[in-house]
């Protein structure tokens, strides 16, 4: 996998993914799990390659809820990452183990179907996507390229553990390109 | 359950096979799936990798067919220390009983398949002991073929927060890395 033509992980230390990368670092996570988007390239690069992780991949974005929810009972320091399609495929592996078992772990989730989306399946789920976590009351924040991707993911982990919940980082196309 | 070691941890899928191993058999031990229906061995896989306890997934057929994906995630992993027992009584029992589809395939030849180490198909509670007592050490599956039926009014594990709390400090100081 290392040899893959998508695997760098000599980036700058000052890039987004780099500083995203580091905020993970000092979040001691130790367990990833999650299924692909293209849009996160740069993050799973990070989980599948670092040591200090532990990536499972699965099939569905529900096993992931469902394996990181285990790694977490037993001490783990799991995170979840998938697309914004695969945020609905497991809203209710979220609303009916995360949230009512308050397993506060972060998920990292693309946000497709935003302005300049040029694939039209991915409308409606982006329409939707901040009203979903808001129905569930699920704390998440919008990166854009004014905030510090490093102190919002380190907050995320904040809030996580303050509110005994999952917390969303949500990332658009584009959001490594600063 | 009395074959079940005094270590091993307990997991169980949702609807009446949560609530009649909460009501009959609740230790600190055991962790319950009362919502997230097919999840629970994909919750038993993430302990498993994260501890040298066994862990002993009690799955049912249909909770099983609702994530078959799973199997190939687990064979793929191949956690020796992970029992996958299935309740199988060909229904959605919890619901009104209505019938599934597994009595049309083979549970533990899919599990096979994905390459579970060893993989029995049990139709008596003895050949269930006997597969517990010897699937250690190695990714066990086990189709537990039982009849339909039986008590419906088994109480509902209810205080998940607490129920987690206990679990997670049981298990505590066993991670391994
Ligand atoms: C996503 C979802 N769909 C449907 C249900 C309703 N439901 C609860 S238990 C159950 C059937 C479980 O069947 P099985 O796993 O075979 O166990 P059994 O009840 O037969 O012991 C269903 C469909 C649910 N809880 N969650
Ligand atoms: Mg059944």
């Amino acid at each position: 996998m290392s040899n893959s033509q998508f695997n760098d992980l000599n980036r700058s230390a000052s890039s987004t993914s780099g500083r995203i990368q580091q905020a993970l670092v000092e979040a001691e996570i130790n367990f990833a799990t999650g299924v692909p988007c293209g849009v996160l390239r740069r993050v799973i690069d990070y989980l599948v390659c670092d040591e200090r992780v532990q990536h499972v991949i699965v099939n569905r974005e529900s096993e992931a809820i469902g394996v990181a929810t285990g790694a977490y009972l037993a001490g783990r320091r799991p995170i979840v990452y998938m697309q914004n399609s695969g945020l609905f495929a497991a809203s209710n592996d979220i609303s009916s183990l995360l949230i009512p078992y308050r397993v506060p772990l972060l998920m990292i989730v693309t946000l497709r179907g935003d302005e300049g989306e040029d694939a039209p399946q991915h409308l409606v789920n982006g329409a939707a996507t901040t009203q979903l976590l808001e129905s569930f009351r699920i704390p998440y924040t919008v990166y854009n390229a004014n905030l510090d991707i490093h102190d919002t993911v380190l907050d995320l982990f904040k809030q996580a553990a303050a509110t005994q919940l999952p917390t969303t980082l949500l990332l658009k196309r584009g959001w490594d390109k600063t | 359950m009395d074959t079940v070691s005094d270590d091993d941890i307990i997991i169980a899928t949702t609807g009446l096979i949560s609530r009649e191993v909460f009501e009959r058999f609740d230790s600190v031990r055991n962790f319950y799936n009362p919502g997230a229906m097919g999840l629970v061995s994909s919750i038993g896989l993430g302990i498993a990798l994260s501890t040298n306890r066994r862990v002993i997934v009690i799955d049912g057929d249909s909770s099983l067919l609702m994530n078959l994906g799973t199997l190939v995630t687990i064979g793929y992993q191949q956690p020796g220390n992970l029992l996958h027992i299935v309740i199988n009584n060909e229904s959605f029992g919890s619901c009104s009983e209505e019938r599934s589809m597994s009595g049309s395939v083979s549970l533990s030849g899919l599990a096979a398949q994905a390459n579970y180490a060893s993989s029995l198909t049990v139709f008596d509670e003895i050949s269930l002991k006997n597969a517990i007592l010897e699937t250690v050490g190695k990714l066990g599956f086990v189709d537990a073929k039982i009849e339909l039926g039986g008590r419906r009014d088994f109480k509902r594990p209810l205080d998940l927060v607490e129920l987690k709390h206990r679990f997670m400090h049981q298990l505590k100081g066993e991670v391994s890395s």
